[in-house]
C-alpha cells in the first residue's frame, strides 16, 4: 500500500514537471525564440547558473530568495484561510494596504528609533488584516461570498491608496506619483556578506515555522483545520467555527499585508503608483501547491519564485512577454486541483 | 441635479450594463445546472481580446464576435471537464481559469496586437456600427435610450426574457432545474446530468464571450490589459442578488450598469456643488457589489445542489 502510494506520487509528479515543461516549451516556441537558448536564459535569470557575464549569480540569487519571501508570506496567507476553508483572493489587496500604511508609518520622523521598524511592520501587517476582516464578517453574518468581496477589495485597495497617494502622503520633492522614502530606522538590513536579501526573508522562514507549529501543535490549529475540513461536524463538536473563520481570515490579512510592509521596509523602501501587488494572486498556486502547509509552501515558494525571476530574464533579455509564469502557474492550479479530488475519489 | 440626471444617463447605463447583464445570464445557465462559475471574469476578458484580434485581422465585427463566442466556449469546456470529469473544486477551476485567461490574454496581446502598432499598423478595432433605428428614433424616450447604441443592446435587455421562458417552458429548461436542485435524484428519474452541466457550462462561457466581445467592438474600440476589471465579478454578485432568477439578475445587472453610468457622469460634474475625487468614484461599483452581497433583502436560495459533484 506504501509503496503503491510512493509510485503513484513520482507519477504525478513527473506528469505535472512535463506538463510545466510542456507549456513552457510552447509558450517560448511561440515567441519565435530558441528553446535551448531560452531556457539557459531562464536558468540564470532563476538560480543564476550557467554563468553569465551579464547577470551576476549573486544577483539572481537575491531576486529569487527577494520573490520567495513575497510568495510566501502571500501563500501562507492564501493557506491558512483554505486550511479554514476560505479562498482569499484578495491578497493582493491585503499586500496594497501593509504596502501603503507600511510606508505612512516608516516616514513619520519623531519615533523612536528602537521601535520604528518593528510598529512599521506591524501596523502594515494590521491595514492586511483589517483589509480582509470585513470580508470575513460579511461572510459570517450575511453569508457574502468571500471570492467576490475579497476580489472587490481588491480593486477598492487600489483606489484607495491611490487616492491617499496623491492627495495626502505624495512626497513633495517631485512630481511623482510617490511617497518619501521611509527613513533609515524603518528599514529591513539586508542580510550581510555578499547577499542584499533584506531580513525580511529570515523573518517570513521563521513565520512559516511558527504558522506550522500553530496548525499542527496546538488545539487553535487542530480546530481551525476541523473548521476548515467539515464545518457542521466541526459545528457539532463544538468549535466555535465562525470565530475561527474570522481568525484565519485575519491572520490571512496580517500575512499578506506584512508582505507589502516587507517589501516597502526592504527592497523600495517607498509606496507609489502601480505598486507590484500581483503576488497576491501567485500566492494562490503557492498555497494550492504546497496542500496549504506551511512546510511545502516554502518549497513552492522557492520553486515559483526561480520561475518568476526566470522568465522575467528572459523577458528582459529577449523581450518574450513574462506573462509566461502566470500561464504556467494557472496550468500548475489546475492539474493539481484534478489531482488532489481524484486523489480523494481513488482512496475514499 | 438636473444636469446630472437625465435620459442621457440611462442610455449611457444601458451600455454599461449590457456586459453585465450577458455574463450575468452566462453564470446563470452554469449555476442552475449546479456548477459555481467564478471564472466569468477570465471569459469575459479572453471574449474581449479573441473579438478584437478576430475583428482586427478581418476586419469585421462578427467575425470578432464569433472568434470570442468560440475562446469562451473553449474556456467553458475546460471548466466543465475539471468539474464533471476530473471533479475539480469548482471555485478553484474557476480561479484558475481566470489566472489563465489574465496571462494568456496578456501575452497574447503583446505577441500579436502590439507588433503590429510596431510595424505602424493600427489597432483600433472596427467595431460595431451604432443601429438604424429608423422612425423608433422619433419616438420621445425610446429614441434617446437607443440612440448611438449597437444591436448588442436591446439583444441584452431582450435576452432575459427569452431565457425566461426558455427556462419554464422547454423541456430542456426544466431538467437544468431539476439537476440544479437535487442531480441524484434528477439522474433517478433519468435526466442525463451530465450533459445538461455541460449545456449549462458551454452556454455560459459564449455569453461570457460575448459580453467580453462587447468590451472591444462596441464599448472601447481596443483591447488592453485586464480590461474586463472586475465585471465577471460583478456579473456573478447581480446573479446572486437577483436569486438566481434570469429577470432578477439581469435587473441587477442594470443597477450596477447604472451605478457605473452615474459614476462616470459625476467624474466630469459635481453633485451638490461637490466635486469627488476621481478615485473614489471608481471605487463605487465595486462597493456597491460588496453591499449588494451583504445586504440580502429576504431569502438568498442558491440552487440547492449548487457546487456539488
Amino acid at each position: 500500500m506504501k509503496r503503491g502510494l510512493t509510485v503513484r506520487w513520482l507519477w504525478q509528479a513527473l506528469v505535472g514537471a512535463a506538463m510545466v515543461f510542456g507549456t513552457l516549451t510552447l509558450l517560448i516556441a511561440l515567441t519565435g525564440q530558441p528553446i535551448g537558448a531560452s531556457y539557459r536564459i531562464l536558468l540564470q535569470g532563476a538560480i543564476g547558473f550557467p554563468a553569465d557575464p551579464q547577470l551576476s549569480p549573486l544577483d539572481a540569487w537575491d531576486n529569487t530568495l527577494h520573490d520567495m519571501t513575497l510568495l510566501l508570506l502571500t501563500g501562507l496567507s492564501v493557506a491558512i484561510a483554505l486550511q479554514a476553508g476560505l479562498f482569499n483572493i484578495g491578497a493582493a489587496g491585503q499586500l496594497l494596504m501593509g504596502a501603503f500604511v507600511a510606508a505612512w508609518i516608516g516616514g513619520i520622523s519623531n519615533l523612536p528609533a528602537s521601535v520604528h521598524l518593528p510598529l512599521t511592520l506591524l501596523m502594515g501587517a494590521l491595514a492586511g488584516a483589517l483589509w480582509a476582516f470585513i470580508p470575513a464578517l460579511l461572510k459570517v453574518w450575511r453569508g457574502a461570498h468571500e471570492v467576490i468581496t475579497t476580489i472587490m477589495f481588491n480593486y477598492l485597495a487600489l483606489y484607495l491608496t491611490h487616492w491617499l497617494l496623491v492627495e495626502r502622503l505624495k512626497d513633495p520633492a517631485g512630481d511623482a506619483p510617490q511617497t518619501a522614502p521611509v527613513l533609515a530606522s524603518a528599514q529591513l538590513p539586508p542580510l550581510g556578506g555578499l547577499m542584499n536579501t533584506s531580513w525580511g526573508f529570515v523573518l517570513t522562514l521563521l513565520l512559516a515555522l511558527l504558522l506550522w507549529l500553530w496548525l499542527y501543535r496546538t488545539v487553535w490549529g487542530y480546530e481551525l483545520r476541523a473548521t476548515g475540513a467539515n464545518r457542521e461536524a466541526a459545528d457539532a463538536a463544538g468549535i466555535p467555527t465562525r470565530r475561527y473563520l474570522i481568525v484565519a481570515m485575519l491572520l490571512a490579512g496580517a500575512l499578506a499585508g506584512l508582505g507589502g510592509a516587507v517589501e516597502v521596509c526592504g527592497t523600495q523602501y517607498r509606496f507609489f503608483e502601480g505598486f507590484p501587488s500581483e503576488y497576491g494572486f501567485d500566492g494562490i498556486a503557492v498555497a494550492l501547491m504546497g496542500a496549504n502547509h506551511p512546510a511545502w509552501s516554502v518549497l513552492t515558494a522557492f520553486v515559483l519564485g526561480a520561475l518568476r525571476n526566470g522568465t522575467y530574464n528572459l523577458h528582459v533579455v529577449t523581450g518574450a512577454p513574462k506573462e509566461i509564469a502566470t500561464i504556467v502557474q494557472a496550468v500548475l492550479i489546475l492539474y493539481v486541483a484534478a489531482l488532489r479530488l481524484r486523489r480523494a475519489r481513488l482512496e475514499g | 441635479m438636473s444636469e446630472v440626471f437625465d435620459v442621457q444617463l440611462i442610455n449611457t447605463a444601458l451600455r454599461q450594463a449590457t456586459p453585465l447583464i450577458l455574463a450575468a445570464l452566462g453564470g446563470l445557465m452554469s449555476e442552475r445546472t449546479g456548477v459555481i462559475n467564478i471564472g466569468l471574469e477570465g471569459k469575459i476578458l479572453m471574449g474581449a481580446f479573441a473579438g478584437a484580434y478576430g475583428a482586427l485581422l478581418t476586419g469585421s465585427p462578427w467575425v470578432g464576435l464569433g472568434c470570442a463566442m468560440v475562446v469562451g466556449l473553449f474556456f467553458a469546456l475546460l471548466h466543465a471537464v475539471a468539474t464533471q470529469e476530473f471533479r475539480t473544486d469548482h471555485v478553484v477551476s474557476g480561479v484558475a481559469i481566470n489566472l489563465l485567461a489574465l496571462g494568456l490574454s496578456t501575452y497574447l496581446f503583446r505577441q500579436l496586437i502590439l507588433p503590429r502598432e510596431e510595424r505602424g499598423l493600427s489597432s483600433v478595432v472596427q467595431g460595431f456600427a451604432p443601429l438604424k433605428a429608423g422612425w423608433l428614433e422619433q419616438l420621445p424616450v425610446l429614441g434617446a435610450l437607443l440612440r448611438d447604441q449597437t444591436w448588442l443592446v436591446p439583444f441584452a435587455v431582450l435576452l432575459p426574457f427569452a431565457l425566461f421562458w426558455v427556462l419554464n417552458r422547454t423541456r430542456w429548461g426544466l431538467r437544468v432545474y431539476a439537476v440544479g436542485n437535487d442531480a441524484v435524484k434528477a439522474r433517478t428519474m433519468g435526466v442525463p446530468v451530465k450533459a445538461i452541466r455541460y449545456s449549462g457550462v458551454l452556454l455560459s462561457g459564449v455569453l461570457a464571450g460575448m459580453a467580453g466581445a462587447f468590451l472591444t467592438l462596441a464599448s472601447a474600440d481596443q483591447f488592453r490589459e485586464n480590461m474586463s476589471a472586475g465585471r465577471g465579478f460583478i456579473a456573478l454578485a447581480a446573479l446572486i442578488f437577483g436569486r438566481w432568477h434570469p429577470l432578477g439578475a439581469a435587473a441587477a445587472a442594470f443597477g450596477f450598469g447604472f451605478f457605473e453610468a452615474l459614476q462616470m457622469r459625476l467624474q466630469g460634474q459635481p453633485l451638490f456643488g461637490i466635486q469627488l475625487p476621481t478615485d473614489l468614484l471608481l471605487m463605487l461599483p465595486y462597493l456597491l457589489t460588496v453591499i449588494a452581497l451583504a445586504g440580502s433583502f429576504g431569502k438568498m436560495k442558491p440552487p440547492s445542489d449548487l457546487g456539488n459533484p
